[in-house]
């Protein structure tokens, strides 16, 4: 029998402002974060951590800390038996045996009835260390005879690719211009406002429940399970509200989940662990630092030729992503661009500093610095404007980049149009700098686990007549739950109020990657589509049956061809009463086609590419160095906007985000001990660093995505970087290849410079 | 150090309580009063997430011992709604999009409230002033000052002060 006979169609009219009740909550107070929480009989987790950035731990005395009054347990690393873990390499320990490796380095850990007891005892524990020769430099720790980090790593080098497409070689050769630049791009943390908590509770039936927000639970579950040996069935990860996230909460911190359950199932008892700031900056996991020396080939006419770079990254003491993002980092801006010729060497060095991890758009933003500053050099030589050039060169809609993205909408060039419109590109005023740039994102990760490329979610119809989704998709503040209901409200025909989403415990959500990759709303939400369209379908067959007549959904009830009613509730219930009590629901999987990826990395690595050009509007005080940054203007295609006001805020706090890594943010270090480790010192911007942001969304379907969009958390940060770097050139006629471009690397410049002169 | 007795006003409502005076207000608030709406992101005043009004001005509750709240008023997140009407600061909040993770929107309401009380027509760049001691990693802070302007007007239209 035909069930439903309308078509979804479109009503965009809600689609502008939609906020779920949980901003209430927040607004009150009464959401309930990590650092919130407290379970019954609740003891306090702390962490003893590495005074030296190298040393052979001779020996851990913990007697004197466990026979404290209120020390329920202290841990040292020989006396468990945890396998090493790591996301790409096996590298790391939940608390070290034999060796630290960097100032923060885990060595022994406490359990205690107050947070004052277990200070306390860190201080009672003592450690026996003999100090080795460390190494901080990537070039002089790969030069012979560097002490070594990692047996499984010789040389120090954690990670390398060696990658030709094309034949640079010959187009190197007979380019009518080739520019070159060296450029450095320090640690950076993610900051998030909420530092890294989790209770741990191990019940007597031998379940791990871990209460804390991540943005990938399932692989956090996964991993701690396989870790701790306990089946995968017995972890249970439920996250609290998540204050802030931006791709620093990706696995969070897995030493702080581990740990905190190793007291746990030692104490029988739940154990809270919070980092502190200053545990954030010296043991968290920044982004790696780069040093990338590029060189780029085009004709006389701007055609660009061929692009070679050779990165060394620093990854740190301990690998968690950094080979990932070193490789993302050292490709992703070659394919803004038809750059035919492609030669990349990249380094990924062991050092004894902090460990790194990964940040908001993956390297894409370091790698566009140097990109974009190079593509105005050659501007500048090639006396060509930066904005032709950019457009000549732009990738566009049905082409397929030099490492096989096969982009299926695009709208770049409208995007470096409106840019440069907007902020005035061809009405200067005099005395301003003005600087331009683009960038690519991919958009749901096809490649990041090639077997589980998509996402699921549930939609089940409750009894009164409302829809709850299940998905495994994170929601840390960036809108994915208001997004979502959305999605599910336009295929369901009802109204956004009349559906709640559950994500955030893998007891009842199905398994996700989790919110990274930049595929929340274009795979995740792809899922939850397909799933309100099952429901819809259900819901529809199940009404055909009692009445006895094809049916319509509309208007949140259902109507026959008779002009017969019923609600959604009468519908509920009546599945019900037929089932013995279950309810209508609709699984959506959402499998992507598989990806031709090969050994090279050649191949389409996502469902669908996000693209973005911005244009910053500067003044440099000559005098001082001082940067002022006046506007930036940031136009984006993430195909259709779900909902205005998320993605409003997505570009402004992504902006302001890559603002601060391109003029204030960076470690600074003293041999391995970081300098800046607290939010005094490692300055994030604040209210009153923030120029006039100006967001234009260039709305074009993707045939892909959830209602034709495409992600944009993390592309609205991307191209800031180039667009501040050639602004400050274009003001000064000098230009910084170094971030962050504070006064003083701005003021070195010029005095450099006028040496020269 | 010895626990004693401190009597104060919470939210308009006085209350005694018998703890360390020299614990921060911020670990009286939420540890042993339960009013967790003050968050605490470094403990050491750098990010303003622990923002409260004592006497009427803006603190880090962080850095404020206990026991200087002896005889004095400290209004926090949880006393602005009443009953389920919310602050016109709150509803700007929501309704501008000012906020995303939430987690310094309690810190940031609380030293917007205390510029509305000080001023009624705040420019934006007092606005931004009033909030440089409110870290915030998601916004940007735009619609932050699009929701205290709002709120401002709201407040003005309905003759009301903060």
């Amino acid at each position: 029998m035909p069930t439903e006979t309308d078509i979804i169609t479109g009503d965009r009219k809600t689609d502008r402002g939609f906020q779920t009740p949980e901003v209430w909550a927040k607004i009150t107070g009464k959401a309930i974060y990590g650092i919130d929480l407290k379970l019954p009989g609740m003891l306090y987790g702390k962490i003893l951590r590495s005074p030296h950035p190298h040393a052979r731990i001779m020996g851990v005395d913990l007697e004197q800390a466990r026979r404290m009054p209120g020390v329920r347990a202290a841990l040292a690393g020989d006396e468990l038996s945890c396998k090493p873990f790591g996301m790409v390499y096996k590298d790391e320990l939940p608390l070290a045996i034999d060796r630290v490796r960097y100032i923060g380095d885990e060595v022994a850990a406490v359990a205690a009835i107050d947070e004052k007891i277990a200070l306390k005892a860190l201080e009672a524990i003592n450690v026996d260390y003999e100090l080795l020769p460390a190494v901080f430099d990537t070039e002089e720790a790969m030069a012979p005879g560097a002490p070594q980090l990692h047996d499984q790593h010789p040389g120090n080098l954690a990670w390398q690719r060696e990658l030709t497409r094309g034949n640079p070689e010959a187009a190197f050769k007979t380019a009518d211009l080739v520019v070159e630049g060296s450029f450095s791009v320090p640690q950076v943390h993610a900051a998030y406002l909420e530092p890294i908590c989790c209770v741990a509770d191990y019940d007597p039936y031998g379940g791990l429940t871990l209460h804390t927000a991540v943005q990938s639970p399932d692989i956090v579950r996964e991993l701690v399970a396989d870790v701790l040996d306990l089946p995968v069935s017995k972890v249970r990860i439920i996250g609290p509200v998540m204050g802030g996230g931006f791709g620093g909460r990706v696995y969070g911190n897995l030493k702080v989940y581990i740990i905190s359950s190793l007291l746990a199932i030692r104490c029988g008892r739940p154990v809270r662990m919070q980092l502190t700031r200053q545990e954030e900056f010296i043991a968290g996991r920044p982004m790696i630092a780069a040093k990338i020396r590029a060189k780029l080939a085009l004709n006389q006419d701007g055609t660009i030729l061929a692009r070679a770079v050779d990165l060394i990254t620093d990854n740190g003491a301990y690998s968690a992503q950094a080979p990932w993002v070193s490789k993302t980092l050292s490709e992703r801006n070659d394919s803004v661009y038809r750059i035919p010729n492609i030669r990349t060497t990249v380094r990924l060095v062991c050092t004894n500093k902090v460990p790194t991890g990964q940040y908001r758009a993956y390297g894409n933003q370091v790698g566009n610095f140097a990109m974009e500053s190079l593509l105005d050099m050659a501007a500048k030589k090639l006396g060509l404007d930066p904005l032709e050039l950019r457009l000549k060169n732009c990738v566009k809609k049905g082409e397929v980049t030099v490492h096989g993205l096969r982009i299926n909408s695009c709208a770049l060039s409208d995007c470096l149009q409106a840019a440069a419109d907007e902020i005035g590109w061809h009405k200067r005023k005099p005395g301003r700098g003005y600087g331009i740039s683009a960038a690519i994102h991919a958009g749901g990760s096809l490649v990041f686990d090639k077997n589980m490329r998509g996402a699921s979610a549930y939609a089940r119809l409750e009894y009164d007549g409302r829809v709850t989704l299940f998905s495994g998709e994170q929601d840390y503040g960036q809108g994915t739950h208001a997004t979502f209901i959305l999605i599910a409200a336009r295929a369901l025909g009802i109204e956004p109020d009349q559906i709640i989403i559950y994500s955030r415990d893998t007891l009842t959500s199905p398994f996700s990657i989790g919110a990274l990759a930049m595929r929340q709303t274009t795979i995740g939400g792809k899922a939850i589509q397909l799933a309100a369209e099952k429901l819809r379908e259900k819901i529809a067959q199940t009404a055909a049956e009692m009445l006895g007549e094809p049916v319509v959904m509309e208007g949140g009830r259902v109507r026959s061809a008779t002009g017969k009613t019923l609600e959604l509730s009468e519908i509920a219930a009546d599945y019900r009463f037929q089932t013995s009590g279950l309810s209508i629901t609709g699984e959506g999987k959402y499998v992507p086609s598989e990806s031709a990826y090969d050994d090279t990395g050649y191949g389409n690595i996502a469902v669908a590419y996000s693209f973005a050009a911005h244009t910053a509007e500067v003044e440099v005080d000559r005098e001082t160095g001082e940067v002022k940054i006046i506007r930036i203007v940031a136009a984006h295609d993430s195909g259709r906007i779900l909902n205005l006001i998320s993605a409003r805020g997505q570009v402004y706090g992504g902006v302001t985000q890559g603002l601060g890594y391109s003029c204030q943010e960076g470690y600074l270090f003293d041999g391995g001990r970081v300098l800046n480790d607290s939010l005094a010192d490692y300055r994030i911007p604040t209210a009153l660093d923030v120029p006039d942001i100006m967001p234009i969304f260039i709305e074009q379907d993707d045939p892909e995505g959830p209602f034709g969009a495409k992600g944009l958390g993390e592309i609205v940060m991307v191209p800031v970087l180039g667009a501040v770097a050639n602004a400050v050139a274009d003001a000064l006629g000098i230009r910084v290849t170094d971030l962050p471009i504070t006064a003083e690397r701005v003021y070195q410049a010029i005095v450099e410079w006028e040496c020269e002169q | 150090m010895q626990k004693e007795q401190i009597c104060f006003t919470l939210n308009g409502e006085t209350i005694e309580v018998y703890t360390d005076p020299t614990i921060s207000l911020l670990r009286l608030l939420r540890d042993e009063l339960g009013l967790t709406g003050t968050k605490e992101g470094c403990g050491e005043g750098e990010c303003g997430a622990c923002t409260v009004i004592l006497d009427g001005m803006a603190v880090n509750s962080c850095l404020v011992p206990a026991g200087k709240a002896k005889n004095r008023s400290v209004l926090t997140i949880e006393s602005l709604a009443k009953g389920d009407k919310y602050h016109p600061l709150q509803e700007a909040f929501v309704e501008k999009g000012a906020v995303q993770c939430g987690f310094c929107s309690p810190g940031m309401i609380m030293s917007a409230y205390a510029l509305l009380q000080e001023s009624s027509e705040p420019t934006s760049i007092e606005i931004r002033t009033a909030i440089s001691g409110n870290l915030c990693r998601c916004s940007g802070y735009k619609q932050i000052e699009e929701a205290v302007l709002s709120a401002a007007e709201k407040l003005k239209n309905r003759g009301e002060s903060g």
